[in-house]
């Protein structure tokens, strides 16, 4: 007896108790789907968060810093402490650092990280923002080269603000109208003034930059309380005008934040702007901070695959190296960890539905018995008998996979849109939470039959040693 | 040419601590092409004593050479093997599966012989039509007789061409007329295939109608052989 016969019998064996087969893989249906949608929850994820790295080029971007920089802050958001890194005897970022980054094979671009905080006063509203320099190079690169509108700054002292999407709503409640969209304000929205505008009709609008800085000639008067400012402090306001050239697009939800502050200004254009050095009070306290000293370098490198090599040539400068690519395997340690967990949980309905597998051919069996001792008597082998068996059991393995993952993708599909339904009116894109990769489908239709067919050793094996001459005279 | 031997063949059954002696110090010959009879009163041993034959049990002692080859030092495969290539088994209980039909049934014994899909069909319709069922190819067993049940029983004992064709109690649930027409239709192959017949049975005088040898057991023992010269 070959397989494809021992298949049509387990299928018309099948088919003969069809009420029992159908219940014993709605089990396994149901076990499968919910093992692939909490895992799809997981590969989801992972996807939106390493889309969001990809999209914005973060995987071949490196962050140099002093070397004694504790990279972890770096990691947790507090990348700008130079007093940090500037401790000890360690060599400060300089401008002679900074060539020799941009020298090394593979570095396609090198500049000082830049950031400082500033009131932004747009038509009538006003926010508290971080300003972010970047050079005019930047433009070629991911999220900078696709623009929602305008387009970035060409020059390095162009008086142009690149201001972002995700921003405007937040900080300064423009809601913008997206292309082939008719929008409407809700009444909540009118209500607290949210301005609906057109993203192109913002490109060229003055954009005003209020920064604060330490006047050095009120110092002594400050000092003596000849001030008449409030504060007493020697500080002054000043207004730097702007205008804005683009709109920087969101990329996913997990993107904000990883490709700079809420308005990116020309670098060259930035250093001239009267400003206070700091962005924290460590600055103030860092006695040892020079004039001319970075507190990080930013690089691109032009290919992922010379991120071993560049990194080996900016360790030998004795400088601290982070990249993301380096958290890679972590990030990819970490989700396996919440994907193992999901699939966990996923995986007890399926070992419940393995249970039902076991319950239902431990009956077929006990009704089959005196066909099973016909079927020895007629000259079929134990191995043939325990194959039939098998074959039953992972029949209903694949069946239900398939099942179950129709019905897993179908539930995944409505949770996703009710999710967004939810998201939408609050003015959030559409996100897709889950997400099926090849290995998730092909994984989860061999791990069904797998429980199956452990489900059906123990049925086989008493099915394949029944004694035939009791087989024969059962009723 | 000798087909079976059996020497001091004995098969007993454990209940606890006593051992229940079924058949014991059976021997016997049977050449090819003999139509043998086993009779005796229920429990005499004749349906272990083909039960062993059939290879469906092991003896627990003594031995059986099937063609020159010791069974009892077969393996399961090989037992398995014996039953689908060299035997062929019908029951008092037909043991077809009712939810098969005639078709099936003889084709679910060509299908473990081997034989390729292609052909299995038309050999289930020859070897039915030859025991007269061409009119019930479809019909399952709890459409046919019971004479048209055996008759599909002896239709799948014999797909496989099997060497010898043990029949447990054949007519034991036929009328008598319907006994009589599978007798015949035993003896028919028997005479005129040259097809080994053993028929175990406790009817003497039907035994004594077709048999060449007779052996009668009683109590698992073996008490008489019969020889047809003798019988006729």
């Amino acid at each position: 007896m070959n397989l494809y016969d021992m298949i049509l019998l387990g299928l018309s064996n099948l088919w003969r108790t069809k009420l029992r087969t159908l219940l014993t893989v709605l089990g396994v249906v149901i076990g499968i789907a919910a093992l692939t949608s909490m895992v799809s929850f997981g590969t989801g994820m992972q996807k939106n968060i390493t889309d969001a790295f990809v999209s914005n080029d973060i995987f071949t971007s490196i962050t140099v810093t002093p070397k004694t920089l504790d990279f972890n802050e770096i990691a947790s958001g507090n990348a700008n402490l130079p007093a940090e890194a500037a401790k000890g005897d360690n060599k400060p970022l300089t401008d002679s650092t900074l060539q020799a980054i941009r020298s090394i094979k593979g570095v396609e671009l090198a500049y000082p990280n830049l950031e400082f905080p500033a009131r932004v006063k747009f038509l009538n509203d006003s926010a508290s923002l971080t300003i972010t320099a970047m050079p005019a190079a930047v433009a070629n690169y991911k999220p900078y080269s696709d623009l929602l509108a305008g387009s970035f700054f060409l020059s390095d002292s162009a008086r142009v603000a690149i201001l972002r999407e995700d921003m405007l709503a937040s900080k300064l409640s423009i809601s913008l109208i997206k292309n082939g969209e008719h929008q409407t304000l809700s009444h909540s929205d009118s209500a607290k003034g949210v301005r609906l505008m057109h993203p192109d009709s913002l490109i060229g609008k003055s954009i005003n930059l209020i920064t604060m800085s330490v006047n050095p000639s009120g110092i002594p008067s400050a000092l003596f309380g000849m001030t008449s400012s409030s504060r007493g402090l020697p500080i002054e306001e000043t207004l730097t005008e702007l205008k804005i050239g683009g709109i920087l697009k969101q990329r996913g939800h997990f993107s904000s934040g990883m490709s700079g502050g809420q308005v990116i200004i020309p670098i060259a254009t930035a250093e001239n702007i009267p400003r206070l050095g700091f962005t924290s009070i460590w600055d103030l306290l860092d006695h040892k901070k020079k004039e001319g000293t970075y507190a990080s370098i930013h690089v691109r490198i032009d290919d992922l695959k010379n991120m071993d090599a560049v990194r080996k040539e900016l360790e030998a400068l004795e400088v601290g190296v982070f990249s993301i690519a380096d958290q890679l395997q972590e990030i990819k340690r970490s989700f396996l960890i919440i994907n193992s967990v999901l699939g966990a949980i996923g995986a007890i309905a399926l070992i419940v539905a393995g249970l039902g597998i076991i319950n239902t051919m431990v009956m077929s069996i006990l009704e089959r018995t005196r066909e099973i001792g016909i079927m020895k008597a007629i000259g079929g082998s134990e191995t043939e008998i325990r194959m039939i068996f098998f074959v039953e059991a992972s029949v209903i393995g694949l069946i239900g996979a398939i099942f179950g993952l129709v019905l897993g993708w179908v539930v995944t599909k409505i949770a996703n849109l009710v999710m967004n339904l939810q998201l939408i009116p609050n003015g959030v894109e559409p996100v897709n939470l889950f997400y099926f990769p090849m290995w998730l489908i092909l994984g989860a239709i061999a791990f069904s039959i797998l429980i199956s067919l452990a489900a059906g050793l123990y049925p086989a094996m008493r099915a394949a040693r029944i004694d035939p001459v009791k087989a024969l005279r059962h009723d | 040419m000798m087909l079976i031997k059996t020497i001091q063949l004995g098969r007993s059954y454990k209940k606890g601590s006593i051992v229940i002696p079924a058949l014991q110090d059976a021997s016997f010959e049977m050449q090819e092409g003999m139509f043998l009879s086993i009779v005796g009163k229920s429990g005499s041993g004749k349906s272990t004593l083909l039960n062993l034959i059939g290879a469906l049990d092991r003896p627990t002692s003594g031995s059986i050479i099937f063609k020159g080859k010791e069974m009892k030092t077969m393996t399961r495969t090989e037992m398995a093997r014996h039953r689908r290539f060299s035997v062929g088994m019908i029951f008092q209980s037909f043991n077809l599966i009712q939810s098969r039909n005639a078709l099936e049934n003889v084709e679910l014994a060509l299908t473990f012989g081997g034989l390729p899909r292609s052909k299995r069909h038309k050999k289930a319709t020859e070897l039915l039509s030859a025991v007269g069922l061409e009119n019930r190819l479809t019909h399952r067993p709890d459409e046919l007789s019971g004479g048209e049940t055996q008759r599909v029983a002896i239709a799948r004992a014999l797909a496989n061409n099997p060497k010898v064709l043990l029949a447990d109690e054949p007519t034991g649930n036929l009328d008598s007329e319907t006994s009589a027409e599978i007798i015949s239709l035993l003896k028919d192959l028997n005479a005129n295939n040259g097809l080994s017949v053993i028929m175990v049975t406790h009817d003497f005088e039907t035994a004594e109608k077709v048999s060449e040898r007779i052996i009668r057991l009683k109590d698992g023992l073996i008490v008489e052989t019969i020889e047809k010269q003798e019988v006729l």
